[in-house]
């Protein structure tokens, strides 16, 4: 049987960045197709490569064995792809109807044809098992149902082949199951659908066949019938557990943080917790659990509604991130390239603005030698690789990008260091020397709170993992209780971690 | 042959600067006589010193529409205030007034998050007509005693026109601070990823705020500069002048989605408009072809930096 779509020995590169070393990939028609890899391993790029909405530098694309040519996202979607991003592309102020033919709105004539849109949308939500008024506003849909509104927007436009980006990322669970239901549903109609994912689980629950991609080559290729977790693991890691996360046994000094019944808007609902000095606790949860506004809130970028942040048993009155900073708190935000790092500025230039007073003197004026030693120290303590401290951040890899966001944080020893999915698309490397630093820092008797998607990134690092759910602290597991399930458990309702 | 048009594309203000003077010292025999560059200093001067305030508020990723109106104001007070004060005191009111525009708009743009287009758009709006209210309407003659100020305004110091050493003045400051100083550094920042900035402990409002006022002020300053130049302030001077102003900045290579800009490709884009100005002035071009002519060599001059944009 010839393959609905083939893409062979497909490379591209970021600026000196490698994202995709000669990767193969092939789907069969009627075949739900896992991706699988670490974040930063080139899963994105190669589904954006196949989407058209970044080019390929050498390499071939074949279509039930035609090689095409995909330029741009329109050549991808005249080939009948659709792809499904992690972010929603939908218009959140337009209705439901019109965001499903979104792509065909300047096809089919210069008035928009309100009765015949309403109908068919409806119609194509309806064969996936769903009821949406398509008169709703986009915006206005849960997230379960505006990714329901871009299955149908995929689907309004015949696709052969079909690309989920981690839908379930955003999912609940019975949310998940749904959506499987679909994906079996177009399977039997013969779309070649690629899952992206990182959860084991939904593999064997959903997937024929799995490829597994490791820094920017796919490693293998897998029948899931015929392989098991551990194998992936391996695959995936291309080393065990036990050496990624190294051991640690920080002492645990004194109370330094308290979060004190928290509120933010319907966010988080009462917050409490406690980080001892030398302590690193994690936050664990479900996307939209409240993780991210909880310590933004404690950091002061979102103003709390009520409720008390304590440092060293006194109450701080904190307005803004700068109070925050001033009293010895720091942040790396979750997003890197809005919230982290400047991109168009040099490395040395990021890492002195959380130290512009250490650098300046009389009116302001910038001592030039000394930030240069503050930053070339700071490069060489944390293995940042660039070309010197002059290089802009923009042309370095993710994994180093965050860590010139951690020298920011060193470069004005915190007591309290915050640090929100510290190693969303890092590759692994750059992972290992990332819990080292927070390791260390840690021995520092630096306080240390951990958000992270990743349970065995939790399990690897943390000192006592706080689950969150709908805002508020599901439960909390002390480290001989630490799993991957319990977290779960809790992460989606369970009052208790163990059955 | 690449490396000179890599050279061009990189360095592509100066490039158009020193074309600009070759051609004009070509096509004109007077182009380069002293009086005509004196004249030529003394045009781009007002423009010249607000372009700088401009370049901060446009690093920061905003913009003032309110500077030809304070040109306007400030030179309708000057002159009025030069009636019943000393003159230090009268210097000293008509640049606070200019300060304060400035300031109500960074209070604006920095505290309630108003488009800056829109909150200067709106003072644009109120401060023309504040001019005229404050005028009558009519041009207002500075007092025949304050000698000083005239004089100084059309005086020479060491050969240079004192207007155009005020411009040199300021553009130095300005050129010091966003290489050398924390408020330039910061500034640029802004412009480039406000909230990377906030969370890195940083009062962005005080930041935004400040580059309104010094905006205010510089405007203010041009503005009593060019009574001082014509012993006249009328309330219609300055009218269109913020648009001349951000298309030197922009033909500078400045980005108006900010934190991109230097003080030194200002400088020239402020001298690249005023050359063609003079020399279509000197060839004896309409008016409104000049307007034309203008609005095109723009247009080629910002083609040339998509060109550099895309070519990295």
């Amino acid at each position: 049987m010839m393959h609905r779509v083939e893409l062979s020995n497909i490379s591209k590169s970021f600026g000196g960045v490698t994202a995709l070393k000669s990767v193969t990939l092939k789907v069969m028609p009627g075949e739900i197709h896992a991706l699988i890899g670490e974040n930063g391993a080139g899963k994105s790029t190669l589904m954006k490569i196949l989407s058209g909405a970044c080019t390929k530098d050498t390499g071939e694309i074949f279509m039930d064995g035609a090689e095409v040519h995909i330029r741009n996202t329109r050549d991808s979607k005249k080939l009948g792809i659709g792809i499904i991003y992690q972010e929603f592309s939908l218009v959140p102020e337009l209705s439901v109807a019109e965001n499903v033919f979104l792509n065909q709105l300047g096809e089919t004539g210069m008035w928009m044809k309100w009765g015949k849109m309403k109908k068919q949308a409806e119609e194509i939500i309806h064969s996936l098992g769903f009821s949406i008024n398509p008169a709703l506003r986009a915006g206005d849909l849960s997230t379960a149902g505006q990714q329901i509104v871009e299955i149908a927007k995929a689907l309004s436009e015949n696709v052969k082949v079909l690309i989920l980006d981690e839908p379930s990322a955003v999912l609940g669970p019975q949310e998940i199951q749904k959506l499987f239901a679909i994906l079996a549903r177009l399977r039997k109609e013969g779309v070649a659908i690629i899952y992206i994912t990182h959860h084991l689980g939904e593999i064997f629950q959903i997937a024929d066949r799995v490829t597994v991609l490791k820094d920017g080559t796919s490693v293998e290729s897998l029948r899931v019938d015929e392989t098991d977790r551990d194998s992936i693991i391996k695959l995936m890691l291309g080393r065990t557990l036990e050496a990624m996360y190294p051991a640690h046994d920080p002492v645990i000094g004194e109370e330094v943080l308290k979060a004190d019944d928290i509120y933010l808007a319907d966010k988080v609902k009462g917050v409490s917790f406690a980080v001892n000095s030398g302590e690193i606790v994690g936050i664990a949860g479900l996307v939209g659990s409240g993780r991210s506004e909880t310590v933004r809130t404690i950091f002061a970028a979102e103003r709390r509604n009520s409720g008390k942040i304590l440092l060293h048993g006194k109450e701080m009155r904190l307005q803004s991130p700068r109070n925050a900073v001033e009293k010895g708190i720091g942040m790396v935000p979750e997003d890197r390239k809005q919230h982290g790092v400047i991109l168009s500025l040099t490395v040395k230039q990021n890492i002195s603005l959380t130290g512009m007073k250490g650098i300046s003197g009389w009116f302001g004026f910038i001592h030039a030698r000394k930030e240069r030693d503050i930053a070339m120290e700071l490069i060489g303590k944390l293995a940042i690789r660039t070309k010197d401290e002059n290089q802009a951040v923009a042309t370095l890899s993710g994994g180093n990008q965050q860590k010139v966001v951690l020298a920011k944080w060193l470069n004005r020893n915190c007591s309290v260091l915050i640090v929100d999915e510290p190693t969303r698309g890092v590759d692994v490397g750059a992972k290992v020397e990332i819990y080292r630093l927070l390791h260390e820092l840690s021995d520092k008797g630096v306080a240390i709170i951990v958000v992270s998607s990743e349970s065995s990134e939790l399990i690897g690092i943390c000192n006592r993992i706080l689950v969150m759910r709908n805002g508020r602290i599901q439960g909390e597991l002390a480290k001989k209780d630490f799993s991957e399930e319990g977290l779960l458990r809790l992460s989606i309702g369970a009052t208790e971690a163990i059955k | 042959m690449k490396r000179a048009l890599q050279f061009v594309v990189t360095y592509n203000t100066a490039f158009i600067f020193l074309v600009m003077l070759v051609v004009s010292a070509t096509i004109s025999d007077v182009f380069f006589t002293p009086s005509n560059l004196f004249n030529l200093v003394r045009q781009v001067t007002p423009v010249g010193i607000i372009s700088m305030g401009m370049l901060l508020v446009i690093l920061t990723g905003g913009i003032d529409l309110s500077v030809g109106s304070i040109v306007a104001m400030v030179g309708v007070l000057s002159a009025l205030f030069t009636q019943t004060m000393p003159l230090p005191v009268a210097i000293l009111a008509s640049l606070a007034c200019g300060l304060v525009i400035g300031s109500i708009s960074g209070y604006l743009v920095s505290m309630h998050r108003i488009a800056p287009f829109i909150a200067t758009l709106a003072l644009m709006s109120i401060v023309r007509g504040l001019g005229f209210i404050f005028s009558k309407g009519a041009p207002v003659l500075v007092n025949e005693n304050a000698t000083a100020l005239t004089d100084f305004g059309s005086g020479n110091a060491l050969g240079i026109p004192n207007p155009a050493l005020v411009l040199f003045l300021v553009f130095a400051v300005t050129a010091v601070m966003l290489r050398y100083n924390v408020f330039g550094r910061i500034v640029i920042a802004i412009g480039s990823n406000e909230e990377a900035v906030r969370l890195s402990g940083i009062k962005v409002s005080l930041y935004k705020f400040s580059v309104y006022a010094i905006s205010g002020g510089l405007a203010a300053l041009a503005g009593l500069i060019t009574t001082a130049r014509t012993a006249v302030g009328s309330p219609v001077m300055g009218t269109g002048m913020e648009l001349d102003v951000i298309a030197a900045v922009v033909i500078g290579g400045a980005s108006l989605n900010g934190g991109k800009g230097t003080a030194l490709n200002t400088l020239l884009g402020v001298l690249i408009l005023g050359m063609i100005g003079n020399i279509m002035n000197l060839l004896i071009i309409p008016a409104y072809s000049q307007q034309v002519i203008k609005g095109l060599i723009i247009i080629f001059a910002m083609l040339l930096q998509r060109f550099q944009g895309n070519s990295k």
